[in-house]
């Protein structure tokens, strides 16, 4: 009881940032002590640091799996794909979406960049409504790319110039080899069409990204595919973000404090689960709430962490002075 | 202002009004008082409060600028951070709502007739020497009775408010009405608003709301430990009360409402049904129908208006603790559960009545509406239904201002508690 409490109370923010940059220097460094985690990993630890990675996002292996020739990919052999997938199901399985908010690097990245923008003083900016609902969309066209550009490749309708094409337009495989001092992914590659295109467009977005974070919390997780990814299998994960709306009162102080400008954390009264597609789980949400018990998290089945009178307070720095 | 009269003189009319004032203040108060038995002895701070003000004509902030606030939306932390102090001009004075008379139709709320009665007269200490009055666009008869404050003199601010709360386009635009608002007020009270003030405003008005959550909660108990009438002053003084005199006079209540707690003192009857009130605002000393209630032997143990529980219920939550963020979070705890009817959508209202009478294990509800607050009396239908289907009985009861035909009245609330205990009998 006591140890719930504690829990319940705790500061999520210091919480995370520790968890936050551990995770970061064990996905990131952890390769320099022979810490291999495998392939499979649901998270963007990007394969291109190769120099440091601790286990390698399972999006990379997932394009070069499904770009085999057909004749491969659809016989015996193929069953490949799916034992990487079980894999990765099994480390996603045990977290969802809290990979998200607190493992993913480049995830982390982003909040230091906010954490940047909030020592200057500046604010963020949000997206409208409108905004909202047309750019969640993107991180699906990414996924479809990423499924359906590889297939092409294995059936012949497309070079392999056009392989991996989302590693090469994700702003992760350029940021994260720069902590280890690599530079190299920072170059057009001007060998073909294919990998002109993709290398041009994949510098792009990473200045976006720069930009982007600077200005809009987590603006990268909107159209990230990973969390597009995640969410088909999320209602399998044994972590689970549960809402009790009969003890919401829709003050919508979590969504104030959502990243992601989830607008149902507040307003839908009805579902259980709350897990919405663009969600990071970084339970802000859990830790604004100042109704007891409206938010929680379970794992099992297990309550872990709910919104308490008590925690809200304390995170608020509303404590009576004694 | 002495309620006292020289001999000689013949009495102007001011001086009646304030005599008629003081009698029906201290009518009320000697009921809420000496009417029960068992008062708290922490509840005196609050009967003498309003005694000093309503009876005695002493002002609660002799040399400080008052900031009038018409209703619940108004943000409190604003104010206090401009270094004025909010005054919530919700007036329930019969003798007001006669003077306030002349200027609506007479099938017109009370309440919006008692405030500009009040205004009118200038005779109301705790009123008197207002200048500026915020008036947010909530009901019509609110909107409306801003054209005749500003004809009285008062300098008003309509603060905007929007009539759908759920959609995106309402919530910026609220939250332009609140940034503006705070650019503004400054002016009115001659001090900027900073984001050091506001940050240690938001924190205090954010332990007051603690504090009555914290007594609230203690309501929760069976046996009763404190009655509703008490809570309805104490809630009704955040009116107008210094906003650390109060929180420390609050906490001192709920010390010893705890301790009652712990010795499982009743405060009301053996078989007291358990009452959960909402609709039109009891505001003092027009606590007619709360009282008619513990009278008839019921308790009320929660309520949902926006004189008492809604004026304190839900906080502010920042996440950047900027000018930016700390604004634009007040202006969503002041609308996105606001339960105020003049709103499209009452679910959160239903929502939240089903709710309290859950876990304040409520026996039924009563809903006042003011005649003439045509909102209130506009969603007794859905509510009553909602009540039905939930099987929550229900009693509603149209009422005013005005001493007559409290006869009547009476003998339903007295009939609907009986139900309520033949009803708990055969559960
Ligand atoms: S809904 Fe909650 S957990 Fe999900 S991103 Fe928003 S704040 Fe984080
Ligand atoms: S913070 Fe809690 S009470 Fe407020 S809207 Fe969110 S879930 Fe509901």
């Amino acid at each position: 009881m006591k140890i719930k409490a504690a829990i319940d109370h705790m500061d999520l923010r210091r919480f995370r940032f520790w968890f936050q940059l551990s995770a970061f220097l064990l996905l990131v460094y952890g390769g320099r002590l022979a810490i291999n985690l495998g392939t499979s990993l649901p998270t963007f630890s990007c394969g291109y640091n190769k120099s440091g990675t601790a286990g390698v996002c399972y999006l990379l292996p997932l394009q070069h799996q499904l770009a085999q020739p057909w004749e491969r990919l659809f016989s015996p052999a193929g069953v490949m794909v799916l034992s990487g997938l079980g894999i990765f199901l099994l480390w996603f399985v045990a977290l969802n979406k809290a990979w998200c908010g607190f493992i993913c690097p480049l995830g982390t990245i982003q909040d230091w960049i906010t954490a940047l923008r909030k020592k200057m003083g500046i604010r963020y900016s949000t997206y409208t409504d409108e905004q909202f609902k047309k750019l969640s969309l993107i991180k699906y066209v990414f996924l479809l790319i990423l499924i359906f550009v590889p297939l092409a490749i294995g059936g012949q309708f497309l070079s392999h110039d056009w392989g991996t094409p989302f590693c090469q337009l994700c702003p992760a495989r350029m940021i994260i080899p720069l902590f280890n001092g690599d530079f190299s992914q920072w170059v057009i590659d001007f060998s073909s069409t294919g990998r002109m295109v993709l290398t041009a467009l994949g510098m792009f977005i990473t200045g976006l990204f720069l930009i982007g974070s600077f200005l809009k919390k987590r603006f990268f997780c909107f159209f990230c595919p990973m969390g597009a990814f995640h969410y088909i299998f999320s209602k399998l994960s044994i972590f689970k973000l549960k809402k009790e709306g009969d003890k919401c009162t829709v003050c919508g102080d979590c969504y104030r404090v959502c990243d992601m400008q989830i607008k149902p954390i507040a307003d839908d009264v009805v579902s259980k689960d709350i897990l919405m597609d663009d969600c990071i789980l970084c339970l802000k949400c859990v830790a604004s709430c100042p109704e007891q018990g409206a938010l929680r998290v379970d794992i099992l089945g297990k309550t872990v962490f709910e919104s308490t009178k008590g925690g809200f307070v304390k995170r608020m720095g509303l404590e009576a002075k004694k | 202002m002495s309620t006292e009269l020289p001999q000689h003189q013949v009495e102007t009319s001011q001086q009646r009004h304030i005599r008629h004032q003081g009698m029906e203040a201290s009518g009320v108060l000697d009921t809420v008082e000496k009417g029960f038995g068992g008062n708290p002895e922490a509840m005196q701070y609050f009967y003498d409060l309003f005694r000093d003000v309503y009876c005695e004509g002493i002002k609660p902030h002799p040399d400080k600028e008052m900031i009038g606030t018409m209703c619940v939306q108004i943000p409190d932390e604003i104010i206090h951070a401009a270094g004025g102090i909010p005054v919530r001009l919700c007036n329930g004075f019969y003798t007001d709502e006669e003077v306030g008379g002349d200027f609506m139709p007479a099938k017109s709320c009370s309440l919006v007739k008692a405030s500009l009665g009040m205004l009118k007269s200038e005779t109301n200490p705790y009123s008197d020497g207002i200048k500026s009055i915020i008036n947010p666009t909530t009901c019509d008869q609110k909107k409306k009775a801003a054209g005749m404050m500003r004809e009285m003199g008062y300098q008003v601010y309509d603060m905007e408010l929007p009539p759908v709360k759920e959609s995106e386009e309402g919530r910026e635009y609220w939250r332009r009405s609140v940034r503006k608002f705070t650019h503004e007020v400054g002016k009115l009270t001659g001090k900027k608003v900073t984001r050091k003030n506001l940050k240690a405003t938001i924190k205090q008005v954010g332990q007051a709301q603690l504090t009555y959550h914290r007594l609230n909660e203690l309501r929760k108990n069976t046996p009763i430990p404190i009655l509703g009438k008490d809570i309805f002053m104490v809630t009704n003084a955040y009116f107008f009360d210094d906003l650390t005199r109060w929180t420390a006079a609050t906490e001192k209540l709920c010390t010893e409402i705890e301790a009652r707690v712990a010795e499982g003192y009743n405060a009301a009857g053996r078989r007291s049904p358990r009452i959960v009130f909402t609709g039109s605002p009891p505001v003092f000393p027009n606590l007619k129908i709360p009282l008619m209630i513990e009278q008839a032997d019921g308790v009320i143990v929660a309520d949902e208006t926006c004189s008492s529980n809604r004026l304190l219920n839900d906080m502010v939550s920042v996440d950047e603790w900027f000018m930016y963020d700390m604004v634009d979070a007040i202006a969503d705890r002041y609308l996105k559960s606001c339960t105020c009817p003049i709103f499209t959508m009452n679910d959160d209202r239903i929502r939240r009545l089903i709710e309290l009478v859950r876990t304040f294990k409520a026996d039924g509800v009563i809903y006042q509406a003011f005649s003439g607050c045509s909102v209130y009396e506009m969603e007794q239908r859905s509510v009553a239904k909602a009540m039905e289907k939930e099987g929550i009985p229900m009693l509603y009861i149209e009422t005013d201002y005005s001493p007559s035909g409290t006869g009547q009245l009476s003998t339903r609330i007295e009939a609907f508690m009986e139900s309520l205990k033949v009803r708990g009998r055969q559960k």
